[in-house]
């Protein structure tokens, strides 16, 4: 059996795992209702504050709406749990003295939560598309679905790999997720601070470039903004006065040529060095027996 | 080294400060039934969970069938099954599910995993509750399906940790029998448990391990012949007349006779059994014998001696 073999099936066994618990399916649920009740609210009490244009690609709200944090705190339910609550329960010793090399049960691991997000963040962008349709009337430029879909996937890495290494290094669920919160809270916190103080600089002639570049170095920045920026390339977007919901205020902002590479550049680094540490703690360390 | 299915060499591990094993050193030949033995916290399991891979060693090395399971746990752990004490198993899984899912670990085919789990769950007494969540499985019914999904891969080496425990007498006795009939069929078996009857049953060798170190081990036998210092004859009798003990007494072959009641231990000068003779010169004394035994050393004996003097066998 090859090396992929083995991680797929253990792939499998993930997905098989996480909807066993009813917190994966109460999340689906939730989902479900975050996607509805934004479209209800815009429907039923701003429809004078929503131009045509922005009618037709209401689409990309209902996309983009759930990306910043409710995803976020999805990818952390799911990869705080996943290492973690197989020692809490005592499973790993059963799993590793299988046939099977540590890198390819972690490698199984992340890739059956991360398709698992996958399917949730699938159903949001369908339900988003749906909803549009039906409060909004006919939407344009969804052939490009696909790529944000791709985008809001690839920008949920960063803190899915975060909550999946603390979840290998602490080797407690609840205290990986909270960690993993902790640090989205006060990444964004100081993000928007940075941007702040840079609007400051701005506004008193002197535009202090530091603090608008620190404000990118933190995580939620690209984990958030990534698909906003993509998108609003795309399908010049900058109009949508809803666009401040889909990320760290509004990414749009004081964007600059390169911001769309900074960010898949950044979400990229912020991943490798995640799973590398979570990759290094599995391999060199002991399978820890059950937590009394 | 490499004529071993299972070889430990100069194992050492520490938790913190405290030495878990200290250069622990045994080896298990193919078709050997070895009983791993020692009190709680001598180091039994850590001594399994590094044989797995589970733990690192911090010093020294172990194989199975010549192959390091920490360098290359996929060649090293395809012919071992594992038992663990107290299995923690994925309970939203029924039975079949989790047998089916460990096949499909060892990468075993669709059909032949069918068949395997009809047969294993079979074997196990556990076909009615196969589609029964593990969840809702008594203690006894979770080691019963832990050794069958041991077995999933039909393995050349069973590794079992306290394999019988939980279950009731007429399981004990099932399981057991089954551990003998794998031995049998030429498959090794490393078993851990505090059931020494169990192990003097059906094992070919033991080790004793204690405070980390091991401080016993070879072939049964010939543990419980180093351990024998002398052998004891017991003899009840109608009445332990002065006559008949002094006549004991005077044999060549005696030691010494103590008396308790009508009993008589006779200890012997020679690891022989002197039964016969011994039967004569009481009934040739008008004695009336109710009862007379060769009272040899069990392998409780044998483990209570080692744990105190630490003798190595």
């Amino acid at each position: 059996m090859s090396a992929f073999r083995r991680a797929a099936v253990i792939a499998g066994y993930e997905w098989r795992r996480a909807l066993a618990k009813k917190k994966v399916l109460a999340l689906v649920i939730l989902a479900v209702l975050f996607e509805t009740l934004p479209f209800i609210l815009l429907s039923g009490v701003a429809p004078a504050f929503i131009t045509e244009e922005v009618k037709v690609t209401m689409w990309v709200f209902g996309a983009l709406s759930g990306q910043s944090l409710f995803i976020q705190l999805v990818a952390m339910i799911i990869a705080g749990g996943s290492m973690a609550e197989e020692y809490e329960q005592g499973t790993a010793d059963i799993m590793l003295s299988k046939p099977i090399k540590k890198v390819e049960y972690l490698a199984g691991k992340f890739l059956g939560g991360f398709l698992l997000l996958a399917f949730v963040e699938a159903i949001m962008v369908v339900l988003g598309i749906i909803f549009a349709f039906a409060f909004f009337g006919p939407q344009r430029d969804l052939l490009f679905v696909p790529l944000v879909f791709l985008a809001i996937f690839y920008s949920t890495l960063v803190f899915f790999s975060l909550a999946f290494m603390f979840g290998e290094v602490f080797r407690r669920s609840t205290l990986s997720i909270l960690a993993t919160f902790g640090i989205l809270i006060v990444s964004s916190i100081a993000s928007t601070f940075l941007s702040l103080l840079y609007q400051q600089s701005l506004m008193g002639g002197a535009p202090n470039q530091f603090y608008l570049d620190a404000s990118r170095w933190f995580p939620t920045w690209s984990a958030t903004s990534f698909p906003s920026l993509l998108i609003s390339d795309l399908i010049k977007w900058q109009q949508n006065p809803f666009l401040f919901v889909t990320g760290t205020g509004n990414p749009l902002q004081f964007r600059t040529s390169g911001d769309v590479q900074l960010a898949a550049i950044m979400i990229g680094v912020y991943s490798l060095v995640f799973i590398l540490i979570a990759a290094v703690r599995v391999v060199k360390s002991d399978v820890t027996k059950k937590v009394a | 080294m490499s004529h071993s299915i299972i070889s430990v060499s100069n194992l050492s591990k520490f938790y913190g400060d405290f030495k878990a094993l200290d250069s622990v050193s045994f080896t298990v030949d193919k078709g050997w039934v070895y009983g791993y033995l020692g009190p709680n916290g001598a180091g039994k399991t850590t001594t399994i969970r590094t044989l797995l891979g589970l733990l690192r060693p911090d010093e020294g090395e172990v194989q199975i069938a010549s192959i390091n399971p920490h360098k290359d746990p996929v060649q090293a752990l395809r012919i071992v099954g594992y038992a663990p004490e107290l299995p923690n198993l994925q309970t939203f899984f029924s039975a079949e599910e989790m047998l089916d899912f460990m096949g499909k670990m060892f990468g075993l085919s669709s059909q032949a995993r069918k068949e395997r789990v009809t047969q294993l769950l079979v074997l196990v007494g556990l076909k009615e509750q196969g589609k029964k969540k593990i969840g809702n499985y008594s203690k006894g019914m979770v080691q019963r399906l832990s050794v069958a999904l041991a077995l999933i891969n039909d393995p050349l080496v069973l590794i079992m940790d306290e394999p019988t425990i939980g279950m009731d007498p007429e399981a004990t006795v099932h399981f057991r029998d089954l551990f003998l009939e794998l031995s049998k069929k030429g498959r090794t078996i490393f078993i851990s448990s505090h059931l020494l009857d169990e192990v003097q049953r059906i094992c070919t060798h033991v080790g004793m391990i204690n405070r980390g170190k091991i401080v016993l081990s070879g072939p049964l036998a010939q543990v419980l012949e180093a351990f024998t210092q002398q052998w004891v004859i017991e003899a009840e009798l109608k009445e332990a007349t002065p006559e008949i003990v002094s006549v004991l007494r005077n044999l060549e072959y005696v030691q010494d006779v103590k008396v308790e009641g009508n009993k008589l231990r006779i200890e012997l000068k020679e690891k022989k059994d002197f039964r016969g003779e011994i039967s004569s010169e009481i009934f040739k004394h008008k004695g009336v014998l109710l009862g007379l035994n060769l009272h040899k050393i069990t392998l409780e004996d044998a483990y209570l001696q080692a744990l105190r003097g630490g003798q190595q066998g």
